[in-house]
């Protein structure tokens, strides 16, 4: 095709916008309540994933050693638990940087202390923080085989609350944004077609000439892709409103904070180009492929 | 060149629509098909724009034969075909100017050529003054002859024209049979489809008659209009 024929074709997308304006108009607003719809759910997902990770990130297993274990054996377990798979971090904890811990926290009761007088009754330890929570059965599992492992601490309750609780959410969540996308989808494709429909004779006339079903498509395609794009655009405008005032809300919340942690709540700055581009590309993608595969069925003339 | 071999069409629901059809239409030829609702006209007409394929036999049109003719060669064969409706079939968002040059533009011929070919094909159907009009504002007849135009625009070998006078005053009737008969006499070759039978007698020349699908009469008869 030359390229006044492609212009020509672009020029019919952008003017039938115009000239169907009403329809144009109904698909923008099913797409923009569409998108802000599924993206305002995974935003909310990726939050809720965030705050838990954060707080599973926060726990720790504490690997205790047994009392006669030389410096070069203590060396060569923390290098051992290094290579254990899920573990994120490994901290070495000396039995006297405990004691004085232990001391300082039972300032109370000194006369315990004066009472053992130089000995330590307490063990060297490593403090190790785990990938994912899920697996901390198993990596404690591989860390009790080790030489001079006295006992382990885990928190094995609080792992599995959470552990509860991702799950309940990741199902939760991930039901809810496919529902957002499944009503999306229906809704999208009745507006398309719905505006489609009262073109089916434009689009017969077409055919009857001589037009190929891609002459046809295209200027659908270049519309639909329109109004996707500015239906992307706004709500990429009205994610960014409700989000930073809710991240704004939340941040007087003093008490709340505490629990989820700040750093755990997704700046809109953070993750803006990647909105931006979900919200116009998927947008624009969305509108543009609803409308030139809804005139499918007007086109088998 | 229409050519219909011992052509059958019958529809999924059972219905013989055409039974064992044969004619042939020359080039240059005009003729009038007559039949009354239901005797099988909008099915030949359907058949000849590949719209729907023939159960039996054989469809040649403008030298493509239709059994043969895959899907994507159709826009092809309808470019070499100018179609009138009789609810005329005007894009509405569309001007007069619009609508016909619109048939050029699906066959990417240059934009010079459509500046110049499509004021001429409206000079012919006498719509100069409504060249920046849109279908709305205009009359039966003149919506005819719009359609007339862009049939005509893209310098069709077979004009098909289904009931062109179907939707507009019967004085205005003469004068639209009259344009594609003018067409006509230039080379193109005419199949007109109606169920007037005064305006075929009027003009007279050949009449291809059909009833429950079958073509029960084919003959050149002579116009009252003679002189």
């Amino acid at each position: 095709m030359k390229i006044s024929g492609i212009k020509y074709l672009v020029g019919q997308g952008v003017d039938n916008v115009w000239k169907n304006r009403m329809m144009a108009f109904a698909s923008f607003c099913v797409l923009l309540v569409s998108l802000l719809l599924v993206g305002i759910s995974v935003l909310a997902y990726w939050n809720a994933t965030s705050i838990i990770g954060g707080v599973e990130s926060k726990n720790e297993v504490i690997v205790y050693l047994e009392d006669n274990t030389t410096d070069e054996e203590i060396s060569q377990i923390g290098n051992d638990l290094r290579t254990v798979p899920n573990v994120a971090e490994v901290l070495f904890y000396s039995k006297e940087e405990a004691y004085a811990s232990l001391k300082q926290s039972m300032a109370d009761y000194q006369v315990l202390f004066e009472s053992l007088g130089d000995d330590n009754p307490l063990v060297d330890a490593y403090r190790i923080r785990v990938e994912d929570i899920g697996q901390i059965t198993n990596t404690i599992a591989v860390i009790r085989t080790f030489d001079h492992i006295y006992s382990i601490r885990a928190p094995y309750d609080f792992v599995n609350i959470l552990v509860q609780l991702r799950k309940i959410l990741m199902w939760v969540m991930g039901a809810l944004v496919l529902a957002m996308v499944i009503v999306s989808m229906v809704i999208i494709s009745n507006t398309t077609k719905a505006s489609v429909y009262s073109r089916r004779e434009e689009i017969q006339i077409m055919k009857y000439v001589g037009a190929t079903d891609a002459f046809i498509r295209f200027p659908f395609f270049i519309e639909g892709m329109i109004t996707g794009f500015f239906a992307g655009l706004l709500a990429l405008g009205i994610t960014w409103l409700v989000y930073t005032s809710v991240v704004n809300t939340l941040e007087e919340q003093s008490a709340l904070l505490s629990i989820i942690g700040m750093g755990n709540i997704i700046r809109f700055s953070d993750i803006y180009l990647q909105v931006a581009g979900c919200y116009i590309f998927g947008g624009a993608m969305i509108g543009a492929l609803g409308s030139s595969i809804s005139i499918r069925k007007y086109i088998n003339v | 060149m229409v050519e219909l071999k011992d052509v059958s069409v019958t529809y999924s629901s059972g219905v013989d629509a055409l039974n064992h059809v044969s004619l042939k239409i020359n080039d240059g030829d005009f003729a009038f098909v007559v039949g009354s609702s239901g005797a099988g006209k909008s099915t030949m007409i359907k058949l000849l724009l590949k719209e729907i394929d023939a159960t039996e036999g054989k469809v040649m049109v403008n030298g493509y034969n239709l059994s043969k003719l895959k899907r994507n060669k159709i826009p092809e064969l309808r470019r070499t075909i100018g179609i009138v409706f009789q609810d005329f079939r005007l894009i509405p968002t569309m001007t007069v100017y619009d609508n016909i040059a619109f048939v050029l533009r699906v066959i990417d011929a240059p934009t010079k050529y459509i500046r110049k070919r499509v004021p001429y094909v409206i000079s012919l159907v006498g719509l100069q003054a409504k060249t920046n009009s849109y279908p709305t504002e205009l009359s039966g007849g003149e919506k005819q002859r719009v359609a007339i135009a862009r049939a005509l625009v893209n310098d069709p070998k077979l004009i098909i024209a289904d009931e062109p006078t179907g939707n507009i005053d019967p004085e205005l009737s003469y004068e639209i049979v009259d344009l594609l008969k003018g067409i006509n006499e230039c080379g193109t070759t005419v199949l007109m489809v109606t169920h007037e039978h005064d305006l075929v007698r009027h003009f007279g020349g050949r009449i291809i008659n059909i009833v429950d699908g079958e073509v029960v009469y084919d003959e050149i008869l002579g116009g009252t209009d003679e002189d």
